[in-house]
């Protein structure tokens, strides 16, 4: 198996080249799944039994949420390859996912709010994922908060891998201990539009809108990555021909 | 097209729903482009600098 | 694991009192001290200095009482009231004082380069990390599970319930401890890293007090509290398990 491939993902002037290249090859499909989903989900899906139109919230709650797990997920890992193979590239997909998540994560939770109003006659309710969600919000903010506070690059790379990896470990637990706590207080039943219940008219725009928001990080995190690659080789002669326009 | 823009009554929480979304959506796409633009001015910068010094 | 010659006797030729630990053993070059006796040697010192500034010792416990007091006057003088609200409170206000105490953990000797003899020392610098935690949590984690009762006395809870209200703090405590050294080692030097701090550490520690507090609930009630203290007891060995090792690690990158 050849992993040259592999290998050049840890040059920054590859990684630079090959993000500019492919941003498109992401945005474009983003923008027309998320178009055919809003179509679909705003037009074409029957009203719900229970909620009638409001159900339709769904179509960007669960994106969003979606992504505030995905982009967490991405970016404990790239921030793990970053700590044991100590590649300036992996920090940077690490830092460049940051603002994406956190501004997914409060989507998330105000799409969530507004959902909550109509369904449960509150804006907010502790319910597991809201209150998970929540919890997810300020590990974000601690993250981006650890970088702002340390000057030095590398230092600043390296402290908010750990965090982000011990993060990631927690995320289970705070989840799980939250739902245990939610059960113990009789929570009214959280509302499910049960995915394999639900028909197709309904659930396909779902899977498009999913499918379309996690191509659209893609494309923002490429965009992000190569500013961030960048800001961390100094004197690179390759930066001479890269920033010419 | 009166009965979408209601939204079977919930107009007032679906439309600033999507409304949040797409600004959240809008935001990180300006944000990210911005950023960029912004390391490719720093790393011109730093270039001309290198460049007067050698 | 490379041994140097034993530089962590260095740390201990500033304190003027003697060290119940033979330092020349330790101290002689090729003769090398063992995991343990560094933990030990860490330990000690760390309870020594820490003795010395008694004042400090007292100023988490004394924000513990104080948060306890501010409760009934925000709420209701009410004894009936508090008794539910107390597991909260209590747990609330064991969890800040935590946090507050932190700041001791690391900072007299990140100031005085103790620190980084640790990291130099060719010690597992996991094993010094988990010796200052369990320092720092006889000193402030343990007085604060034995403040908890009184706290929740004067919140109303029946004597009954004391004992489990002890150990429930007592068991999480080591948690918070644990989860806050990673925390401070990763603030290390940062200027005024207090509200950081917090910020990083409190999310990692919402299911000890969830845990816990439920656990306090169940015990103000009468009922067995071992499910959650079992609970507590996991996230504690986990804890023990984990925490040294990623606090070590931070402070190897604070320190570069």
């Amino acid at each position: 198996m050849n992993w040259t491939w592999f290998h050049r993902l840890a040059s920054p002037p590859h990684v630079y080249t090959l993000a500019a290249r492919l941003t498109p090859w992401f945005a474009w499909p983003a923008a027309l799944c998320i178009a055919a989903g809003l179509w679909g989900g705003l037009v074409l899906a029957p009203p719900d039994y229970q909620q009638g139109d409001g159900f339709r919230i769904i179509y960007v709650h669960a994106p969003s949420a979606w992504m505030s797990l995905m982009v967490y997920v991405t970016m404990a890992s790239a921030a793990a390859i970053g700590l044991i193979w100590r590649m300036k590239v992996a920090h940077a997909v690490a830092a460049s996912c940051a603002p994406i998540g956190a501004s997914f994560t409060f989507a998330a939770l105000v799409t969530g709010a507004l959902w909550g109003q109509p369904m449960w006659g509150t804006y907010w309710e502790w319910d597991p994922r809201l209150t998970s969600e929540l919890v997810l919000l300020f590990l974000y903010l601690g993250y981006i908060g650890l970088r702002a506070g340390i000057e030095d690059p590398q230092r600043a790379d390296r402290a908010s891998a750990v965090l982000a990896v011990v993060g990631v470990v927690n995320v289970p637990i705070i989840h799980y201990s939250v739902t245990w706590w939610n059960s113990l207080h009789q929570a009214p039943s959280v509302m499910r539009l049960g995915k394999p219940q639900m028909p197709a008219a309904m659930l396909v725009p779902l899977l498009l809108m999913l499918l379309g928001f996690t191509l659209l990080f893609i494309a923002l995190l490429l965009t992000r990555l190569r500013g961030e690659v960048l800001a961390r080789e100094r004197a690179a002669s390759w930066i001479r021909e890269v920033v010419r326009t | 097209m009166r009965a979408f823009f209601d939204m079977g009554g919930y107009a007032a929480f679906v439309w600033p729903a999507y409304g949040v979304t797409l600004a959240v959506v809008l935001l990180n796409i300006l944000s990210a482009r911005r950023a960029l633009e912004r390391s490719r001015a720093e790393a011109r910068r730093r270039l001309q600098m290198q460049g007067e010094a050698s | 694991m490379n041994h140097r010659e034993g530089n962590v006797a260095q740390p201990l030729a500033a304190l003027d009192a003697p060290v119940p630990v033979d330092i020349a053993t330790i101290a002689t070059p090729r003769r090398e001290a063992s995991a343990l006796a560094a933990v030990r040697l860490v330990l000690l010192r760390d309870l020594r200095l820490a003795f010395r500034k008694r004042s400090q010792l007292v100023q988490p416990l004394a924000f513990f009482a104080m948060v306890t007091l501010l409760f009934p006057l925000a709420i209701s003088p009410e004894l009936a009231r508090l008794r539910e609200l107390a597991p909260g409170v209590v747990w609330v206000g064991a969890l800040l004082g935590s946090l507050l105490a932190l700041e001791f953990l690391f900072r007299d000797d990140a100031h005085d380069g103790t620190l980084e003899q640790y990291a130099l020392s060719g010690q597992s610098l996991t094993a010094l990390m988990f010796a200052k935690t369990l320092a720092h949590w006889l000193l402030t984690g343990l007085p604060l599970a034995l403040m908890a009762p009184l706290a929740a006395v004067s919140l109303g809870v029946p004597a009954a319930a004391l004992p489990g209200i002890l150990l429930a703090v007592a068991v999480g405590s080591v948690t918070l401890s644990l989860i806050g050294s990673i925390g401070a080692a990763l603030t290390l030097g940062i200027k005024r890293s207090g509200a950081l701090l917090s910020l990083l550490t409190l999310p990692l520690s919402l299911p000890v007090l969830i845990f816990g507090a439920r656990a306090t609930q169940l015990a103000i009630q009468g009922a067995s509290f071992l499910a959650p203290l079992e609970l507590l007891g996991a996230l504690a060995v986990l804890g023990l398990t984990l925490a040294p090792l990623a606090a070590a690690a931070a402070v190897r990158i604070s320190l570069e």
